[in-house]
């Protein structure tokens, strides 16, 4: 049976010019690396663009990976710079024209047929929320709740990308997780 | 939003968010299940932390969806030195074999006439530049050269095409030797000229032009 490599591994293999292992590192962390800059920034678009430009600025600074931290820890660390970076160069985004991108991608989604058209409307009403609420919290909040809701990350983990303590990742998804149950409230209000 | 509403309700929040994602270890949970009876403040939180969770995981879930993992990059053109070996390792033996014949017939072809070309140049070239000609040594090698070119060619065969020569018409050699008088003479008749040194002529002409 084949092992895999672990990712520590495969950053030398990339080190020693093997073309094809960052590829490999791309392709085990890609898809985690995208909820995260999703969770951070709410548009797939932009999520995609952060993707590509923290795995672009990992392999520029491979060179400098001295492997005190752990290879996953690194490349969250770049992408939640790179999403901290983005949401500073671009105006951030009024809830209208989310709500217009929101009705255009969402055919998009697989929705169960199941689904009549009422629960379809009521599901999008409740992502775009969620969405919302989500956008709307502090960075140092929304990157803790980003990670542990869409990458489910560990605490330790939480906290070593992060260079936190354990007990103020803990508080800080408290708070978040207080913050987005207010604002989703909110909302159930409205409708 | 205010302070009050962030703060923890009750001082074992930190416990309860350990609770919930399920990073409690199993005596903190048995202790934490125990607290959340007495502690209304903790099993309402708990309560409404897993509905937001759950609209959390609809989210993630609809998001991801669309997740589609983007090619990495892969070198588009294979050198030469690759494609060669792709093509021996597809190929069947018989075709190993002749490209190999083809490949050795071809390389001794080559050597030949490389070598037929050097034998050449080095024939032509054997000159000794340490040789010391005297004057009726030139003579005698121009003489031969001489004789040589002018020895009938042979003639061609029927088959190559023959190259014709054009001649053109020589131009007339002019005479190199001088009129004499009498001809110097004869010729002035011709043209109606006078000699030049002849004063009387002249004299007569103008007293005719006078008169």
């Amino acid at each position: 049976m084949e092992t895999l490599a672990t990712d520590e591994i495969i950053v030398e293999r990339a080190l020693t010019g093997d073309a094809e292992a960052f590829g490999e590192l791309v392709r085990r962390w890609e898809r985690r690396i995208f909820a995260l800059t999703y969770g951070m920034l709410g548009r797939e678009e932009d999520a995609r663009d952060a993707t590509q430009e923290t795995f672009l600025a990992a392999f520029r600074s491979l060179r400098n990976f001295r492997g005190e931290a752990k290879v996953s820890s690194w490349l969250h660390r770049i992408a939640v710079n790179q999403c901290i970076s983005r949401q500073r160069r671009v105006k951030v985004r009024s809830e209208s024209a989310l709500e217009d991108e929101q009705e255009t991608n969402a055919g998009s989604f697989a929705m169960p047929v199941s689904y009549s058209p009422a629960h379809v409307v009521e599901g999008r009403q409740q992502t775009a929320a969620v969405r919302r609420a989500i956008n709307s919290l502090p960075v140092e909040l929304r990157q803790v709740v980003v990670m542990k809701e869409f990458e489910e990350l560990t605490f330790r983990e939480i906290a070593d990308v992060l260079d936190l303590p354990l007990s103020t990742v803990k508080s800080r998804l408290y708070t978040a997780l207080k913050q987005l149950q207010m604002r989703l409230q909110k909302f159930e209000s409205r409708n | 939003m205010n302070e009050r509403q962030n703060s923890p309700s009750c001082e074992r929040a930190p416990d309860l968010i350990a609770f919930l994602y399920g990073e409690a270890d199993e005596r903190e949970t048995r202790d934490f299940q125990l607290h959340l009876q007495q502690c209304s403040a903790c099993r309402e939180e708990a309560a409404s932390f897993g509905v937001v969770r759950e609209s959390i995981a609809e989210y993630r879930d609809e998001a991801l969806a669309g997740f589609v993992s983007t090619p990495v990059a892969q070198p588009k053109t294979k050198s030469a030195l690759a494609a060669l070996r792709q093509f021996f390792d597809l190929s069947p033996l018989w075709l190993k074999g002749a490209t190999a014949l083809a490949a050795v017939t071809f390389c001794v072809v080559v050597g030949l006439v490389l070598f037929r070309d050097n034998s050449n140049h080095v024939t032509s070239t054997n000159v000794n530049p340490n040789a010391v000609y005297t004057e009726q040594d030139v003579n005698r090698i121009v003489k031969e050269a001489l004789a040589n070119q002018q020895k009938p060619q042979p003639s061609q065969p029927e088959n190559e095409p023959q190259i014709v020569a054009v001649k053109y018409p020589k131009p007339k050699p002019k005479s190199q030797r001088p009129l004499s008088k009498a001809e110097r003479e004869q010729l002035a008749a011709e043209l109606r000229l006078l000699p030049s040194n002849d004063d009387t002529t002249f004299q007569s002409l103008e007293d005719r032009i006078n008169q």
